[in-house]
């Protein structure tokens, strides 16, 4: 395919402008709030918000990044550059943790509980400030070395002037992909318990980190369909998207929308028959008063509904559809996000009951407006498409087919 | 023309040939029609004015069927005929139900997709005329075939024969019944 270099158009710039507008107001706003000690605790509830939400996004697209070099296929192909693009914002996501490590002690109650609390204790240095740093640390220098390779092989394989020089490429990336998965799903896994399950100091879940590999990569699929459907709208990518590569991306998010149903059912249908105090707390805060409603709502409007419409051949077929349909899931990924925090005990292990604060809608907006702007930056940098690889004429055709 | 004959059926070397003479089939009017191919082709479809199939409407009422007979199985069993208290628990534990009733509508949804798509070709069909064509067995490997039934309200076997052969078809078949 030469002719076309497949450059983003041009008016993404404008997204650029508009998202980092609106994160440095939203952000400046949290933390004028965060300076005076009793709204530090909220403002960073929030900020965890923000990050778990954005922040997945991103940590998805690494995940997904690696999935479409194993699988291959015609989907993998168009959506590559765009979830690439969501991998290389994760050094601004490992800046965006910065505050939850400096403010360990005002988000975590087990912070303070090492020493007087026996289950704390027992878990020793796993459970201390310290080791808590020091693993978060660690996942963000796995997920960085990870990005770079990726990213590196294939801008390379651009460079390249023959099919043969860019498969080698391809096989590099796709070599490397396998095992990396394995590596991320156990990254992923420890990062959840220590970033939101731990909010929780007595109470443990052991399909927690599955919860956040299927949520993340759901949230990744729904954020490439709405920026895929947008480009579909004009060159270079009207001429490269076509209904079947919407039909296929829109049965990945039918698929992980089960899976996501399924692992939160095992969850509390585990925890609802055993019926042992360690672990009902947890669901027991989170039936009662407004929590209950969202819970409920979850189950509609996470599941049912999004279930029943991706059904449908004709709604996965039309971009537009499909990226409404996203956008719909998204918000409730948002919603999950609020209902693992929002109900935890604060750091002095009381509870607040249902409150969803202003500050929450701050940080989604702040931390969305930054990482949407080091998106847009990414995105922009590359050609749309992998432009040298040897199955982009085919995924192309792949999409046309009626 | 001593045989009944079944339809035409022509020849041709390459899909796009193949959806090209559908097209003009499509257009002179006639509806009894199929085409074969070694490989999926999805454009035939659409040349060939085939309706979307009912099966998924027929999946989904499977589905649905099994999701409330995996229900009804176990509230008639637990709550009406056999009650149980298990470790206090109410008789009718719906996230206890869940797993089975969902595997009740995998169940009947795929026996409804199975047997409905054999239902809908007509299968198990031991004998089709098709297989009278001698070299019909290259559908399988490299030929792509189209057919016009005898039963076509248009179908004239001077006249269809003639609008075949202009189709730049290799050759043109007399499929006998």
């Amino acid at each position: 395919m030469t002719g076309s270099n497949f450059q983003a158009p041009a008016d993404l710039s404008r997204f650029r402008n508009i998202s980092l507008g609106a994160g440095i107001l939203a952000v400046v706003l949290l933390v004028v709030m965060a300076v005076s000690p009793e709204n530090r605790e909220q403002a960073l509830r929030s900020w965890l918000l923000g990050f778990n939400f954005w922040g997945g996004i991103a940590i998805g697209c690494l995940g997904v990044t690696m999935l479409q070099y194993v699988t291959g296929g015609a989907w993998a192909i168009v959506i590559r550059r765009t979830v690439e693009a969501g991998s290389r914002t994760l050094p601004l996501v490992t800046i965006l943790v910065i505050p939850i490590l400096v403010f360990l002690g005002s988000l975590y109650e087990w912070h303070h509980l090492y020493g007087t609390d026996k289950i704390v204790t027992e878990r020793g240095w796993f459970q201390t400030g310290a080791g808590f740093i020091t693993r978060t640390i660690v996942y963000f220098v796995i997920f960085n070395v990870m990005q770079v390779m990726l990213n590196r092989w294939s801008a390379a394989q651009d460079q390249t002037s023959n099919y043969e020089d860019s498969a080698k490429f391809l096989g590099s990336a796709t070599a490397f992909s396998g095992p990396g998965i394995v590596i991320f799903a156990l990254t992923v896994s420890f990062a959840a318990i220590d970033w939101t399950m731990s909010l929780d100091p007595h109470w443990f879940s052991t399909i927690w980190g599955f919860l956040y590999i299927v949520g993340w990569a759901l949230s990744c699929f729904c954020f490439a369909v709405v920026i895929l459907a947008y480009l579909s709208d004009k060159e270079p990518m009207k001429s490269v998207l076509g209904r079947r590569h919407f039909h296929d991306i829109g049965k990945l998010m039918l698929a992980l929308v089960m899976v996501w149903t399924y692992f939160n059912l095992s969850q509390f249908l585990i925890i609802w028959s055993g019926n042992i105090p360690e672990e009902t707390p947890w669901y027991l805060d989170r039936m009662k008063n407004g929590w209950g409603v969202v819970g409920f709502l979850l189950i509609l409007f996470h599941f049912a509904f999004p279930f029943i419409i991706l059904l449908s051949r004709d709604v996965k077929r039309n971009a537009r559809w499909l990226a409404i349909m996203a956008v719909f899931i998204l918000v409730m990924r948002a919603i999950d996000m609020l209902y693992h925090i929002g109900p935890s005990p604060l750091v002095d292990g009381s509870k607040l009951g249902f409150q969803i604060s202003w500050m929450d809608f701050a940080a989604l907006i702040g931390i969305g407006g930054f990482w949407l702007w080091a998106f847009f930056t990414q995105l922009m940098k590359r050609p749309l498409v992998p432009v040298m690889d040897p199955f982009l004429d085919n995924a192309i055709e792949h999409g046309k087919g009626h | 023309m001593d045989n009944k004959i079944y339809g035409l059926m022509a020849e041709f070397d390459s899909p796009t040939e193949l959806v090209d003479a559908a097209r003009k089939v499509r257009d002179a009017g006639y509806r009894k029609t199929d085409a074969f191919t070694p490989f999926p082709l999805h454009e035939i479809d659409e040349a060939l004015g085939i309706r979307r199939s009912i099966l998924p409407y027929l999946v989904f009422g499977g589905g649905i069927l099994g999701c409330l007979a995996g229900l009804g199985l176990q509230f008639y069993t637990h709550v009406i005929e056999y009650p149980i208290n298990v470790g206090g628990r109410p008789h009718f534990s719906l996230p206890a139900f869940i797993p089975p009733s969902y595997e009740m509508t995998i169940l009947f949804a795929a026996f409804t997709a199975v047997f409905g798509m054999l239902f809908l070709n007509g299968l198990p069909s031991p004998y089709h005329p098709v297989f009278n064509v001698e070299r019909f067995s290259l559908a399988m490997r490299e030929k792509f075939f189209l057919l016009i039934e005898s039963e076509d309200e248009k179908f004239d076997y001077d006249e269809t024969k003639g609008f075949m052969k202009t189709l730049n078809a290799q050759e043109v078949f007399d499929v006998e019944d």
